[in-house]
């Protein structure tokens, strides 16, 4: 989720609709933005419409008809001219601009990319709203009465896309404090002696362009599943209703979080996942419990089911249902859920690369379109980098962060090894209770050093928060250690504070810590994360 | 009883203490013997037990001014940790009950709290811990004696029932983990007659009510704030300054935030004396030092939090030989925890000049046991303790303040990175986020080695706990920045931090 870049983060807008002009200042009318979706969406009635108008906006932007004659003067020039405003090409243009170069960025929508408008932020808000929904229940239990109520979408909303376009006006500000300067528009590379870019009809040119477009939620076509209906996760983001019924396909960590977020709000939530439990990229320790966590949660999990059709029908959208067991014999089962009013697409991400016109200037790209850097960032072209999503790897704002400001040291600052190191990245998962994971999962230890090899630690246990509660969740934990010094390569855990637990374990783990050093760390009490230091 | 009884004949059958080439475990009736049931001696016997040693521990506790008594556990179990914890718990739910409103929650009526109902379930949770104890040390073949335990001569504790059973045991080893008590100010009249501490505060049967906390630790302050956060009417009475130790910056940003959620504070105000008026109310009267007037004000309890001390007086430490600091009261040790007398030792709040904290305790007992049944010969490292103070801002740090690193290396040698951070959760809420700091403090030179580092907001303690094992591994500034952030999390900004205070720039973070 680390950036949305030139693609262009249009949530509201969409080609055949468009409720403010593209290209004006968006921090100071975020409300704007809200109330005219909000028209729009309700005007439109059919959720199936609403799917098809977003598909459209999030799908890179069609090249927009140049207005003014082609430019005949010579492109403008720059140091750094960076192609996407999200959390890489910001950080990336910032720090070239404090190491004394000309930068300019291409944003053809508000700033701070997914992380800002889709990702993190919004999603970390809407986390934060159902944890009061969990307090809520454990008031009573704690000795307070009259703590309890209703919620209220609208409001939360309301503060929420506030927030957010505070955040988008500090971007520009930053921008603007930086001397950077902000192009509004679509970038499409134009060939020319050398790389050059071309926005709204202007030509502008950089020794070093950095394309850092970020991503966009992954839909299926008509093809692939009848019924043209399309959900996605963009669109949660800038609902205005509440949900009674909600479908979440997929499997991944979005799906996770967004089940989560709106099982606890009070929709009832179900996920339909092709395999037996979810996050299963992640240590099994972490993605059994997850799955069993969501299963208290009283989230429903469709395994080993696929989405076959969807429908409109009166109550709601009706999605059927194909559940197939590899492991049993049985038949191939058909299942409906009616009155569906959210179903959400998690199944994927891709990278914003089409109509960038990038491939054509050599710039190699992978087979799902993902932009094949090196370790440096480089391109297979010269004097273009990437970072970011669009790359696909480690799709995390503060790993297109770390990358953007590693690439203008080494441009600008003349430190020719300045790169991120892509190893022991930490990751949480805001789930219901969050998940802290970094390093190595045992699976992937057990490949790398060999069973006998590998020394495993767990404990699980009810935090004392609970101690109180009728409410309760586990919270469990993992270190995989390799080799006869036990040096820690990986730390899985969930439960209630692993969110804030985690980055600290990362920088230790980073540094090579063993086993041993944990058991010398003395407990903080009485925490959770206390027992990370005393497993036996 | 029979069988202590028994103990005792065999002490008196056998008595040949003289002969060394002897199996030294038929010599005793215990391989080791703890006097005292609290963090540090229940790790200590566990440890030794499961290591194959005979153990006994005998735990008594002696009833505060005000008659509360408790179970097995100690001071963090009972009076401690434990307890303040689900409190400050409570505390911070009561917040999150104003959060929740601006997180689109419609709170209809008024909310209110009973302390009745969340002491008792408090209280339940001691019990069940009390018990819980019991269970484990069962389970691992511990001699548990509800007995006040003191020392007859350097292998030989005398034990008492509460009923005022007499028996003597016999050990090689003798641990000592009778922990400390908080004090009374006994020069302030009413004081102890009115007063309540720590020790009854957790198990009062009903609302504290309009409460006057005297002192400025951290008990004082983590007290006065779940007693805030409850909704009771609190006042913090503070003769210098608060959190002495602790980082002074830290520490103000810590009262500063009482002060914004509704505690107040009587600064440099001293006690002179407390009085039950007849309608059962307590007047304090008190000198506010700048002013050198005299001001009164009526309270429903005063909590006095003025400083812990040993029980080091009915120990019989004379009677083996065991040293104590003069001053302090405690039993000197050294580094191996043994006291002027080689086979008694001292861990925990009772040791001199080692830090009150459960986990230091948990950790010298296990390593302590370890050593006697000669497994391990591994000495507790006191250095790098990390801490979390649980005031509603929660503070927690590792290693030197500020002031302390640049005492020891000058304020040239050291770079104090530091930041002014929003949590998230504090945007939406329109919570004001003034206090929420981070500093790290650097040695200036060479690869910048981490002396300190301090933070303050949600969660401190599990944020610290992990940059406490890479302080622990000798972190350096680079390692912190090298690592990549989580986000969005408060802890990220601790790897983030790049403002220094010397240059004198503004510390507040924009944006993600």
């Amino acid at each position: 989720w680390a950036a949305r870049g030139g693609g262009g983060v249009a949530p509201s807008s969409s080609a055949g609709l468009e409720p403010r002009p593209p290209f004006a200042p968006c921090a100071s009318d975020g409300e704007g933005v809200a109330t005219g979706t909000r028209r729009d969406f309700l005007g439109m009635g059919l959720l199936a419409q609403i799917g098809r108008a977003l598909r459209s906006a999030f799908a890179p932007s069609p090249r927009r008809p140049v207005g003014r004659a082609m430019a005949s003067d010579a492109p403008l020039r720059f140091d750094f001219l960076v192609v996407g405003g999200g959390s890489g090409g910001l950080a990336g243009a910032r720090r070239a601009a404090e190491l004394g170069a000309s930068a300019a960025v291409v944003e053809s929508h508000r700033l701070g990319g997914t992380c800002v408008n889709v990702g993190c932020v919004p999603k970390k808000v809407m986390w934060n709203a159902a944890v009061h929904a969990e307090y809520l229940h454990d008031h009573s239990d704690y000795g307070f009465e009259g703590a309890s109520g209703q919620f209220s979408w609208q409001l939360l909303k309301r503060k929420r896309d506030a927030y957010v376009s505070r955040l988008n006006q500090t971007y520009q500000n930053n921008l603007d404090k930086a001397k950077i300067q902000t192009i509004r528009g679509h970038a499409t590379f134009v060939a020319g002696p050398e790389p050059t870019v071309e926005v709204g009809g202007k030509k502008y040119t950089a020794p070093h362009i950095l394309v850092a477009t970020g991503g966009r939620p992954s839909v299926l076509t008509d093809l692939e599943v009848p019924g043209g209906l399309r959900g996605d996760l963009c669109w949660l983001f800038f609902l205005f209703v509440s949900f009674r019924r909600s479908v979440i396909v997929g499997a991944g960590y979005i799906a996770v979080e967004m089940a989560g977020i709106l099982s606890t709000l009070g929709s009832r939530t179900s996920i339909i996942l092709r395999q037996g439990v979810v996050l299963r990229n992640f240590d099994s320790y972490i993605s059994n419990n997850c799955t069993k966590e969501l299963l208290n949660a009283g989230v429903d999990l469709w395994k080993h089911t696929q989405v076959k059709s969807v429908r409109q029908q009166r109550g709601g959208l009706e999605v059927t249902l194909v559940t197939k067991d590899p492991d049993t014999r049985e038949e191939e089962r058909t299942s409906v859920v009616q009155d569906v009013d959210c179903l959400l697409w998690a199944i994927g991400r891709e990278p914003n690369t089409s109509g960038l016109n990038i491939r054509e200037m050599g710039v190699e790209l992978d087979e799902k379109g993902h932009i094949v850097v090196d370790e440096f960032q480089n391109t297979t072209r010269k004097g273009i980098y990437a970072v970011g999503d669009v790359c696909g790897k480690a799709l995390l704002t503060p790993v297109a962060i770390a990358a953007g400001r590693k690439l203008a040291h080494r441009l600008f600052e003349g430190k020719p090894d300045s790169r991120l190191d892509y190893s022991c990245i930490p990751t949480v998962v805001f789930s219901h209770p969050p998940i802290g994971t970094v390093g190595y999962t045992e699976e992937e230890a057990t490949k790398k050093w060999g069973k006998d090899n590998l020394k495993i630690y767990k404990t699980s246990f009810s935090p004392m928060y609970h101690a109180l509660t009728t409410r309760k969740t586990q919270c469990i934990m993992k270190l995989v250690c390799a080799g006869a010094e036990e040096k820690v390569v990986g730390l899985h855990m969930q439960g209630v504070g692993c969110d804030e637990m985690l980055q600290g374990f990362a920088v230790a783990i980073k540094m090579g810590a063993t086993k041993a050093d944990f058991d010398r760390t003395v407990a903080i009490h009485p925490t959770s994360s206390e027992e990370l230091v005393t497993l036996r | 009883m029979a069988a202590s009884c028994r103990w005792r004949h065999r002490f008196k059958s056998f008595g040949c203490l003289h002969n060394p080439k002897r199996h030294l475990t038929s010599l005793y009736d215990y391989d080791i013997v703890v006097i005292g049931g609290g963090s540090g001696g229940l790790a200590c016997s566990k440890e030794a037990a499961q290591l194959g040693k005979k153990v006994a521990v005998l735990d008594y506790v002696e009833p505060s001014a005000k008659g509360t008594k408790w179970g097995l556990g100690g001071t963090c179990v009972n009076v401690g940790c434990i307890p303040k914890k689900l409190m400050h718990q409570a505390a911070l739910l009561g917040s999150a009950v104003k959060d929740g409103q601006k997180y689109g929650w419609k709170i209809p009526g008024p909310v209110s709290h009973d302390w009745v109902t969340m002491a008792d379930r408090v209280q339940n949770h001691v019990k069940s811990l009390n018990w819980g104890h019991r269970v484990q040390l069962q389970d691992k073949k511990v001699k548990y004696l509800n007995m006040k335990g003191s020392l007859v001569d350097e292998h030989t504790v005398r034990g008492v029932t509460p009923k005022g059973k007499e028996m003597q045991l016999t050990a090689r080893d003798i641990v000592i983990a009778t922990g400390g008590r908080p004090k009374y100010p006994t020069h302030v009249p009413g004081a102890v007659e009115y007063g309540i501490t720590s020790d009854d505060i957790f198990w009062l049967k009903q609302s504290p009510g309009k409460t006057l906390v005297v002192g400025a630790s951290y008990v004082a302050l983590e007290c006065a704030g779940f007693l805030t956060g409850v909704g009771l009417d609190t006042t913090v009475m503070v003769r210098s300054i608060g959190l002495r130790g602790f980082d002074q910056q830290m520490a103000g940003l810590v009262t500063d935030y009482m002060e914004a959620y509704g505690t107040k504070f009587a600064w440099k105000c001293v006690p002179k004396k407390v009085e039950k008026l007849p309608s059962g109310t307590l007047q304090v009267t008190w000198t506010d030092m700048l002013s050198k007037r005299d001001e009164c004000d009526t309270f429903d309890t005063v909590l006095w939090a003025v400083g812990r001390a040993p029980e080091t007086q009915h120990l019989g430490l004379e009677k083996a030989g065991v040293q104590i600091n003069q001053e302090t009261g405690k039993i000197v040790v050294g580094p191996d925890e043994a006291t002027s007398v080689p086979n008694i030792y001292a861990i925990g709040d009772i040791s001199q000049g080692r830090p009150e904290l459960t986990p230091t305790a948990i950790k010298a007992g296990k390593l302590l046991a370890r050593r006697l049944a000669r497994q391990a010969s591994e000495f507790m490292n006191y250095d790098n303790v990390p801490t979390t103070v649980f005031t509603p801002l929660e503070y927690s740090c590792v290693g030197l303040s500020e002031q302390e690193a640049e005492l020891r290396h000058g304020k040239d040698a050291i770079e104090v990175f530091h930041a002014f951070y929003k949590p998230l959760e504090f945007t939406v809420a329109e919570r004001d986020a003034s206090q929420c700091y981070i500093k790290v403090v650097c040695l200036r030179g060479g690869d910048q080695r981490i002396l300190g580092m301090h933070f303050t907001g949600p969660n401190a303690g599990e944020v610290t706990q992990g940059f406490a094992l890479g302080f622990q591994c000798g972190a350096t500034y680079p390692h912190l920045l090298n690592t990549v952030g989580i986000h969005p999390t408060s802890a990220e900004e601790l790897t983030k931090v790049h403002i220094t205070k010397r240059s004198g720039l503004d510390a507040t973070v924009t944006g993600c």
